[in-house]
């Protein structure tokens, strides 16, 4: 979908968190590895109902395949007997779920305000085109890294800030590209 | 009960009612979209807003609960200024294509922006679009257009909490948000289309009445859907002798607010009418020829009275088998058993009822309840006296098709009242057996392989074109009425029935439905004390749509058309 009439929709296109698509399909039928359904079976512990563990189920789906699939979807709704649309109304409500497949590094680069004062922009751009001119949103070619911009990370005091899968990191500027990513790899 | 005041005036409502319903018991109306007498309370279009002393916010009438002494005021200055504001902020992002669109008309939007909403635009720029989710099917009936949709939710709670089904969602957030399917579902279930009516706006329309006719010019006429026993309330709504389509029409005791898919779109076959003149066998020929009702009415007689008289010369009883239907009203199926048993002593009319696919509706006495019959009125068949026929019973029609009848003991003259009385009229072996007949005579509106061999076809009205009255499963008496005059030579079974029974001077060619309804009272079960008019056999008047009729508290009965009254206060001038 497009976004508001100020958000031209090439602009989104391809960013794993935007949906201008439906749910894509991964091709294959899924279902969580032993570990991942011993941690779901522990999580129905701690919920009311099957419904309430919604998002922490998705959290489970997104950490097993990396990103949220038609198919995942599919099974979630069959786990927590919730119909399939609903869920998919959760995932596409939440902005960190992941509506398509992303790379190994998910780099999330914050423009917030004090990021954006700090040179966030810059950071951002560089990033994307020392990995090859990726497109915002787009992966490399070696399914290592994806770029993509946030919002506020909460990290103002140490701006510009980056988010990398689960971790914060501080301080990115344009001169420490060339060391953080290399410190990914 | 709790004792409320709007805007001065006192009402008693039920203690669950909430504050707009109490406002529209005391004959206020208060705008509103997403609030439906049936599906939960959401709070989600802030339409209706409402001043409720001691409150000092103003409130949104469907989510606050009545109680005692509740003092509400509708139609304040405050009052109308939020819902004005609430309707400037929906237009904002509605696109201004009431000359395109099916909903114009019937629209709530349309309604409260008259009623609720400023005389002018304020402003100007491009509208949000939704590229690849308008003008889209999402069902096999419903095409959904979310340019068009004010998100009231109630489509999705529709799903979620009528069929259970939950198809639909929404999707994104914030100005984004918009309703649709899991990618690669649809919106499919035995009562989809009703997640149309429900929306008060035209993002989601049927595709089968897309295009087809402007509102405004349907003419509604109340009816009774024929597709199983449960006997949906609906209201045929049809232009220039054409059904364009059916709407449910509120009947809490049967389907509420609510029809399913099958019986809605039967709609489209009420048009069809094969057979405009009666036609009867050129003798020592295999075709039939054109006729006028005097002379094929005669050759109907002719026919009976001959193997009446052979049943009196050669004493062998069963000479004529008369056929009811299911399918017929109660009057007409009365009107058979009168003229053929009562009066003509020929044996009593028999009748069969396919089973059908299991119909359900759902109503908020008795949940879902289902149909089993393919035919409407199997109950008011027994009542009026005709023979339901079982295979294996021993009864004339059973001989007949058990093929152990010779052609001297088949009856000489086989009299079906509805050609399409059964599934298998088209299957040629059972046509076979009842051609075994020596005159084989029919009612039929459509061309079927009993047709074919039937020897004089009568041609009937459709259900648009016949007044009368269905007994349904759980033996409630309704009403239908004539929406369309038939063809000038296509009369209804009533008329041909008492047309024929005038060529023996035993029944009053003059006679209305009405008229046979009240001379079969007594004898009918199920009849006894009801009148033509009364409200309990007429049901609601058909509505504007289905989902602007309230009768949730069951103290207005009427969810009549919803012209929208203006507030006594005028809106205030926010133009400058």
């Amino acid at each position: 979908m497009s976004g508001g009439s100020n958000v031209p929709v090439t602009e989104q296109a391809g960013n794993p968190r935007v949906g201008e698509h439906g749910a894509l399909s991964c091709g294959r039928t899924l279902s969580f590895s032993g570990e991942t359904r011993a941690d779901f079976e522990h999580l129905l512990t701690r919920y009311p109902t099957k419904q309430a563990a919604l998002l922490p189920t998705l959290w489970l789906a997104q950490r097993e395949w990396g990103w949220i699939s038609r198919e995942a979807v599919d099974y979630v709704a069959t786990l927590l007997e919730l119909s399939p649309a609903f869920v998919w109304g959760v995932v596409t409500f939440y902005t960190m779920y992941n509506r398509a497949p992303v790379g190994k590094h998910l780099i999330q680069v914050c423009t917030s305000i004090s990021c954006h004062l700090n040179g966030a922009e810059e950071v951002y751009a560089e990033c994307r085109k020392r990995l090859g001119n990726l497109k915002p949103g787009e992966t490399t070619a070696d399914g290592k890294f994806t770029v993509i911009e946030v919002e506020c990370l909460a990290q103002c005091d140490q701006a510009p800030a980056v988010m990398v899968n689960d971790d914060d990191h501080y301080v990115i500027t344009k001169d420490k590209l060339t060391s953080f990513l290399g410190s990914l790899k | 009960m709790a004792k409320v005041t709007v805007d001065g005036k006192v009402v008693e409502v039920p203690n669950d009612a909430n504050a707009l319903e109490a406002c529209r018991a005391a004959g206020v109306d208060v705008p509103h979209f997403c609030y439906h007498p049936r599906l939960s309370i959401v709070g989600q279009c802030r339409m209706c807003m409402v001043e409720v002393e001691g409150v000092p916010k103003i409130q949104a009438s469907c989510t606050v609960p009545v109680r005692d002494g509740m003092v509400i005021k509708a139609s304040t200055e405050k009052a109308l200024a939020a819902r004005n504001a609430t309707m400037e902020f929906l237009l904002i992002n509605h696109p201004l294509d009431c000359p395109i669109c099916d909903q114009a008309g019937e629209c709530k939007l349309q309604d409260n922006a008259v009623g609720a909403g400023l005389p002018v635009s304020r402003t100007s720029e491009p509208r949000r679009q939704f590229p690849g989710y308008d003008r889209t099917p999402i069902g096999p009936h419903v095409i959904a257009d979310m340019t068009r949709c004010i998100q009231c939710t109630r489509c999705i709670r529709f799903c979620e909490e009528i069929t259970g089904t939950g198809e639909l969602t929404f999707v994104e957030r914030g100005g984004h948000t918009f309703v649709w399917t899991h990618e690669g579902r649809a919106l499919d279930n035995d009562l989809s289309a009703c997640a149309a009516d429900v929306c008060p706006v035209g993002a989601l329309t049927t595709k089968e009445f897309r295009f087809r006719k402007r509102v405004w010019w349907l003419d509604k006429t109340r009816s009774v859907c024929d597709g199983c026993e449960i006997g949906c309330n609906m209201s045929i709504e049809h232009r220039d002798r054409i059904v364009y389509r059916t709407l449910p029409r509120v009947q809490p005791a049967v389907n509420d607010f609510w029809m399913c898919d099958y019986g809605r779109f039967r709609a489209e076959d009420l048009n069809r009418q094969d057979f405009l003149k009666p036609e009867i066998r050129v003798a020592g020929s295999d075709a039939r020829k054109q006729t006028n009702w005097g002379e094929a009415l005669d050759v109907v007689k002719i026919a009976i009275d001959r193997a009446r008289n052979e049943e009196k010369n050669i004493a062998s009883k069963g000479r004529v088998l008369v056929l009811g239907s299911a399918r017929l009203t109660t009057e007409e199926n009365w009107l058979l058993k009168t003229l053929f048993e009562d009066s003509l002593k020929v044996g009593t009319p028999e009748f069969v009822v396919d089973k059908g696919p299991k119909r359900r509706i759902k109503n908020k006495v008795d949940g879902w309840i289902y149909g089993t019959e393919a035919a409407p009125n199997s109950r008011g068949c027994e009542a009026a006296g005709l023979k339901r026929n079982r295979p294996g019973d021993g009864s004339a029609l059973d001989l007949l098709l058990s093929k152990k009848s010779f052609s001297s003991s088949s009856p000489a003259v086989l009299y079906i009242a509805d050609a399409a009385f059964t599934e298998r009229a088209n299957d040629l072996e059972f046509v076979l057996l009842l051609r075994q007949a020596s005159v084989l005579i029919v009612h039929a509106r459509v061309k079927n392989a009993l047709t074919d061999a039937a020897d004089i076809v009568l041609p009937s009205a459709p259900l648009s074109g016949k007044e009368g009255t269905f007994v349904n499963a759980k033996g409630r008496v309704q009403r239908v009425d004539t929406a369309i005059m038939s063809p000038p030579v296509v009369r209804t079974d009533l008329e041909i029935l008492l047309h024929l029974g005038g060529r023996w001077d035993l029944l009053d060619t003059r006679w209305t439905a009405r008229d046979v309804f009240e001379n079969m009272q007594a004898s009918v079960a199920g009849y006894e004390g009801l009148a033509w008019d009364s409200d309990a056999v007429v049901g609601n008047p058909p509505s504007i749509s289905p989902a602007a009729a309230y009768d949730v508290l069951g103290l207005e009965r009427d969810p009549d058309v919803e012209v929208f009254s203006r507030p006594s206060v005028a809106a205030p001038d926010r133009r400058s």
